[in-house]
């Protein structure tokens, strides 16, 4: 049974808005110390315009962390190219930031500090910064938690840090490596609605990895189906059910098996 | 902010001196019943009042009388001079050694080689180099202190997390301020580690490196009791340098939280 899929506003703001991400066959090989080169990505092609939020939905090891640290320019693509505004987007910098997958906060410097630390060296006074500071940190309801350290305060708070710090940047898009994995049900039900939020508060373009087929269909416009070895694109789902979506929706749950078929008849 | 305070209740704080409270107990008990003759462990009280004569007496009123703040003063230049050379050369060279496959090449081997070298055995090549004197403890000192600072650095830097970097540099950080705000201070327990190793054995050489030719310091005090056969001002020399080297390690605690919020914040 199809789910079916029509109307609104998703399908609206991807055919007007400008391309903001364009990948292009890009590919991976990595060269392993004994079964000579894998590949692990084959020539993956899609693009995404500014205000979509799209998922990455694929099984542990089909190449998703890989892709999205080749979004992020921590490691090149064997080959292809990937491109940010039109031009081919190089090093890492604050225009595409990342939620990685584990725990990456500094553990020295409290929850008010971590989300100050990409404002270092803008060029914005003093005042401005702890304002911009303040706002985020209400923004991801840790006010009251600023002076906290990342050891004292839970996975969920910790997350909600890792969105601050690069949101703060105003990034033009952010890449989130399956950053609600480790959490529990319903913490992760709550960083949802919270990303969600923030998502319509600010209109960000988000490329979102997850291996939940719930969080794909609750989350994005347009899920990116990964098959594995080598991970390639199998298929491209556009979600076009109303927001905000409910997980006790008919629509949403038939949409949530009808990706569950697909992703077994793999 | 300052919220992990741990007040440590007065039954803890004597906890530590517990074992030093035995020891001198046991120390009293044999001397009182004659367990152990004079000529081997000399008396607690006769101990005390040698040292309170090395400490506050005036010079010249006795042998060693007096002489304390200066031994004290040439030891602890010659340990700071040491110590300070080498975490001048230890940490950098660690932390590049740690991050940089090329410099590790290019150290691993020289540096676990001579590592492997007892301290003792460079004591008459530094004599011959450099003479009798501050230079040659300073040299030994600096060598000893240098090899767990350089490989607890090293080990930092290299354990320090891919994912701390790229979050850096995703958030515009180059790489020489990550070298400062991010690599260093989470390689920090490590590097504190290092140093306070290195400070505890600087104590060690310091006496190495005093026990010939110069005619001060601790190290110097303790030998030339050994000829003349005063065995209390031994036994002072010893306490006396390990009060000192907990002093030592104690201040370097405190500096180092004083000095990086990296150091204060250890989880
Ligand atoms: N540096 C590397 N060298 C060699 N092989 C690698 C390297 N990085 C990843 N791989 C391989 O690439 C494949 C995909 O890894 P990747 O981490 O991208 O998967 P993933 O989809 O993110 O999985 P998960 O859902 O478990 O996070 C794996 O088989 C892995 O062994
Ligand atoms: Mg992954």
């Amino acid at each position: 049974m199809k789910p079916r899929l029509q109307i609104i506003s998703a399908e609206h703001r991807s055919a007007a808005s400008p391309v903001v991400l364009d990948v292009e066959q890009v590919s991976k090989r990595f060269v392993t110390n004994g079964s000579g080169d894998i590949t692990v990505l084959q020539n993956i092609s899609f693009t995404v315009r500014r205000g979509e939020f799209i998922c990455i939905l694929g099984r542990s090891g089909c190449g998703k962390s890989t892709l999205l640290n080749i979004l992020a320019g921590f490691m090149p693509p064997s080959a292809g190219v990937v491109r940010l505004n039109g031009r081919p987007a190089g090093h890492p910098g604050p225009d595409r930031c990342v939620v990685f997958q584990e725990d990456a906060l500094f553990a020295w410097l409290t929850v008010k500090e971590n989300i100050a630390f990409g404002l270092k060296g803008r060029a914005m006074t003093r005042r401005e910064k702890e304002r911009e500071v303040d706002r985020f940190l209400s923004l991801v309801g840790l006010t009251d938690f600023a002076d906290y350290l990342p050891a004292e305060i839970s996975g969920g708070m910790k997350q909600r840090v890792s969105l601050a710090r690069v949101l703060i940047l105003q990034p033009e898009i952010l890449l989130m490596d399956e950053p609600f994995a480790a959490l529990d049900a319903q913490t992760r039900e709550e960083m949802q609605d919270l990303l969600l939020r923030l998502w319509s508060e600010l209109s960000h373009t988000i490329v979102f990895v997850t291996h939940d087929v719930g969080e794909a269909a609750l989350l994005a416009d347009r899920v990116l189906l990964f098959d594995r070895a080598p991970g390639r694109i199998k298929e491209e789902i556009r979600i076009a059910l109303p927001r905000p979506r409910q997980k006790e929706d008919d629509g949403y749950y038939a949409l949530c098996r009808s990706i569950t078929a697909k992703i077994k008849a793999l | 902010m300052i919220r992990r305070i741990v007040v440590m209740t007065q039954p803890r704080r004597l906890l530590n001196w517990l074992i030093p409270g035995i020891f001198f107990l046991a120390w009293l008990v044999v001397s009182e019943t004659g367990l152990a003759p004079p000529y081997l462990l000399p008396h607690p009280k006769d101990v005390l009042a040698t040292a309170s004569s090395y400490l506050f007496g005036d010079v010249g009123q006795a042998a060693y009388a007096g002489r304390f703040f200066e031994d004290l003063t040439a030891s602890t230049t010659r340990v700071l001079l040491g110590f300070g050379l080498a975490v001048i050369a230890g940490i950098p060279l660690g932390v590049l050694s740690g991050r940089l496959a090329l410099v590790n090449h290019l150290l691993s081997t020289t540096i676990n080689a001579l590592r492997a070298v007892p301290g003792i055995s460079w004591l008459p090549l530094a004599m011959v180099w450099f003479g009798i004197g501050i230079k040659t403890t300073v040299f030994l000192v600096a060598l000893a202190a240098f090899f767990p600072i350089y490989l607890n650095a090293e080990a930092g830097a290299r354990q320090v997390s891919p994912t701390l970097l790229q979050a850096g540099a995703m958030m515009g950080v180059r790489r020489l301020r990550g070298t400062f705000a991010i690599l260093l201070p989470a390689a920090m327990p490590s590097i504190i580690t290092g140093l306070r190793l290195g400070m505890g054995i600087s104590w060690a050489y310091l006496v190495l490196g005093e026990l010939t030719g110069v005619t001060n310091g601790l190290g110097a005090l303790i030998m030339d009791a050994r000829m003349l056969g005063r065995i209390d001002i031994i036994v002072v020399g010893i306490i006396l340098i390990a009060l000192i080297g907990r002093l030592c390690d104690v201040g370097l605690h405190y500096a180092l939280r004083l000095s990086f919020k990296s150091a204060r914040r250890i989880p």
